[in-house]
């Protein structure tokens, strides 16, 4: 790596966002190649998650490093938009994520946008509080790989089901594989509601999410 | 062995909260934290359960007595009163508790701080159904214990969490500032509102965004531990004993789990007691992972003659999904590892909307079979019957038909 990519990915690793923000802008000024940036990016919030996996990093820390990786995307995205090619932009791995209607909880998700991205997924992120509907209509627009359906609340998660079986009765089951997660789920409920996998948290959801579009 | 139920299986709430106050239990105690549940077993709106004290703390003690529960909590909700009544913004929906909108916070910017005040404890927002609950909450035979957010959980609902980390991190005059007015501006002046109004000498808080690993060990030193020993310090001199218990241990993966961060997290939790230390597991898949890890905790206390009180949960998710034999066998670990030198009580934790009633029936069957007193030296020879018991709805009726003016007009 140059000293601007190591910059870059310590930034993001230590949840430094408007640093990783300026140093994205300035290596593109630079004339470095998209490719590279991103590269630099991916690899910092990867590095946080290994070290979440050996209890070193912690949910402030991740949820630093995320947000440090959403600014420096942020930066590359503003300059994919005025035109050059996106050379970060992920083919064939789609998914669209959201959280369940009555549910504002947004960090989790976030975590889980943020890893899905950095292992080259492509995440329309649909919000919070959605209806079903909203889920339905997306799936049909969108055509994703993969539909992602959080929750955060006991309450809340019985929404999953109601989803997966509008998914169901709107023929559009077969075409989509279902990840569902959040603080009360379960592979059991996973299972119940008639889920493709469960995302016990951010790091075994992107593990997931590359089995299911292995096996599609 | 018996399961301590009367020939009728139908204890009314009254007869349940008499044998409960009096003390007279046999068996190692079995409470539960399941608004959630109880609104949807009584099948009672939202709109009504999170607002009405009284439909609230009647369907409480029902389902407490036909699950035959050693304890009414009449806590609604410990996160989201204070900060609703400063004017946060809520989402209210026909089947859950209100609960905040985190992607809104009510300080958006530092200087909104500025902006709040102690909020007036018997208008604004649900505050004086909390205040009634609590005090009708005696008149059911239940625990007049006092309820509050603990200050790192208020610091994130007030702030939002992503904000809260960044504050500690880049604006640490600030996060005091914040700290300082939860404590001095809401919690100790809705601490003497409880202690006039309701009469509590005794409030518990619950701090869910403490736990570990949503904070590090350093950072719970730093930002928790100060605040909430400054906190119990300042209730203290009003004549009541806050309880809060932070730096919980919760973590889901099995190759993650480390003795040494439970053990930080213990430490916390009881630097700030000052009488019979106490140390609580109310999350996690402890159905999974070691008891033995808790009790060489505690060994140092065991080893001086000092009894340690554990108060263990069962996990909600273990709870919903069963199977009920995992169940029973958890409860039966739990009182095997720490009820012969610990004073110990089985916690349902958090129990889901839609957990079988067979799950939690068979959670208490054997916190008291398994729990009777004196502990059986073997529980393999203990022999555990699952219990039967009619839906609740068959059971209120019974309990009707027992005494036809208990239930009138009653939601629940």
């Amino acid at each position: 790596m140059t000293d601007i990519q190591q910059e870059i990915k310590k930034a993001v690793l230590e949840g430094e966002d408007a640093a990783a923000f300026t140093l994205c802008r300035e290596a593109l000024k630079e004339g470095i190649e998209t490719m590279t940036i991103c590269k630099a990016i991916m690899s910092g919030v990867q590095e946080a998650g290994e070290l979440w996996k050996q209890n070193v990093y912690f949910m402030s820390d991740m949820i630093m490093s995320a947000e440090a990786f959403r600014r420096a995307m942020e930066a590359v995205e503003t300059y994919l938009s005025m035109g050059e090619t996106g050379a970060c932009r992920p083919v064939g791995r789609r998914v669209v994520i959201g959280t369940v209607a009555g549910d504002m909880h947004t960090l989790g998700k976030l975590i889980v946008k943020v890893m899905l991205q950095a292992n080259r997924f492509e995440v329309i992120d649909l919000g919070e509080d959605l209806p079903c509907a909203t889920f339905i209509d997306k799936v049909k627009d969108l055509n994703p790989d993969i539909l992602g359906i959080g929750c955060y609340m006991t309450t809340t998660m019985l929404e999953i089901k109601e989803i997966i079986k509008s998914l169901q009765e709107g023929g559009l089951r077969d075409g989509v594989k279902v990840m569902i997660g959040g603080v009360p789920t379960t592979q059991g409920f996973a299972d119940e509601a008639g889920a493709d996998a469960w995302g016990k948290d951010a790091l075994d959801a992107v593990e997931k999410a590359k089995q299911l579009i292995r096996s599609s | 062995m018996s399961t301590g139920r009367n020939q009728k299986g139908a204890e009314t709430p009254e007869e349940s909260s008499r044998r409960n106050t009096a003390s007279e239990r046999p068996w190692i105690p079995v409470t539960a934290q399941m608004p959630d549940h109880v609104m949807a077993l009584a099948g009672i709106p939202a709109k009504t359960f999170y607002w009405d004290a009284r439909t609230f703390v009647d369907a409480m003690a029902k389902v407490t007595a036909y699950y035959d529960m050693d304890g009414l909590m009449p806590a609604a909700d410990v996160y989201n009163f204070e900060i609703e009544a400063m004017g946060g913004k809520m989402v209210y929906s026909d089947n859950a508790m209100p609960t905040i909108d985190h992607r809104v916070p009510i300080i958006k910017e530092p200087e909104d701080l500025l902006k709040l005040h102690t909020p007036d404890f018997y208008r604004d927002g649900r505050l004086s159904y909390a205040l009634d609950c609590i005090k009708l909450s005696a008149e059911f035979g239940g625990w007049q214990c006092g309820i509050f957010c603990a200050p790192f959980s208020m610091a994130a609902g007030l702030r939002s969490y992503p904000l809260l980390i960044k504050d500690m991190r880049k604006r640490p005059q600030f996060t005091h500032d914040l700290f300082n007015f939860i404590i001095d501006d809401v919690l100790i002046p809705f601490l003497r509102v409880q202690k006039d109004y309701c009469g509590v000498s005794i409030a518990v808080s619950a701090d869910a965004w403490s736990a570990i690993p949503n904070l590090s060990v350093r950072e719970l030193r730093e930002w928790v531990e100060p605040y909430n020993r400054r906190l119990i310090a300042k209730a203290k001199k009003l004549g009541v004993t806050a309880l809060c218990v932070s730096g919980q241990y919760v973590e889901e993966r099995p190759e993650k789990f480390d003795v040494g961060l439970l053990h930080a997290g213990f430490d916390l939790q009881v630097a700030d007691q000052s009488s019979t230390p106490s140390i609580s597991v109310h999350m996690g898949p402890w159905d999974d992972f070691p008891l033995e890890c808790i009790r060489a905790y505690t060994e140092k206390y065991r080893e001086q003659g000092i009894e340690t009180a554990v108060r263990v949960g069962i996990n909600p998710k273990l709870l919903r999904d069963g199977p009920a034999d995992k169940i029973a066998s958890t409860v039966k670990r739990v009182i095997n590892t720490f009820a012969r030198d610990h004073e110990i009580g089985v916690f349902l934790s958090n129990v889901p909307s839609d957990t079988p009633p067979k799950h939690v029936h068979t959670a208490v069957a054997a916190a008291h079979t398994y729990g009777r007193l004196p502990i059986a030296d073997n529980l393999d020879k203990v022999e555990f019957k699952p219990f039967k018991r009619e839906s609740f709805q068959e059971w209120k009726a019974k309990v009707a038909r027992d005494d036809p003016g208990r239930t009138k007009g009653d939601p629940a």
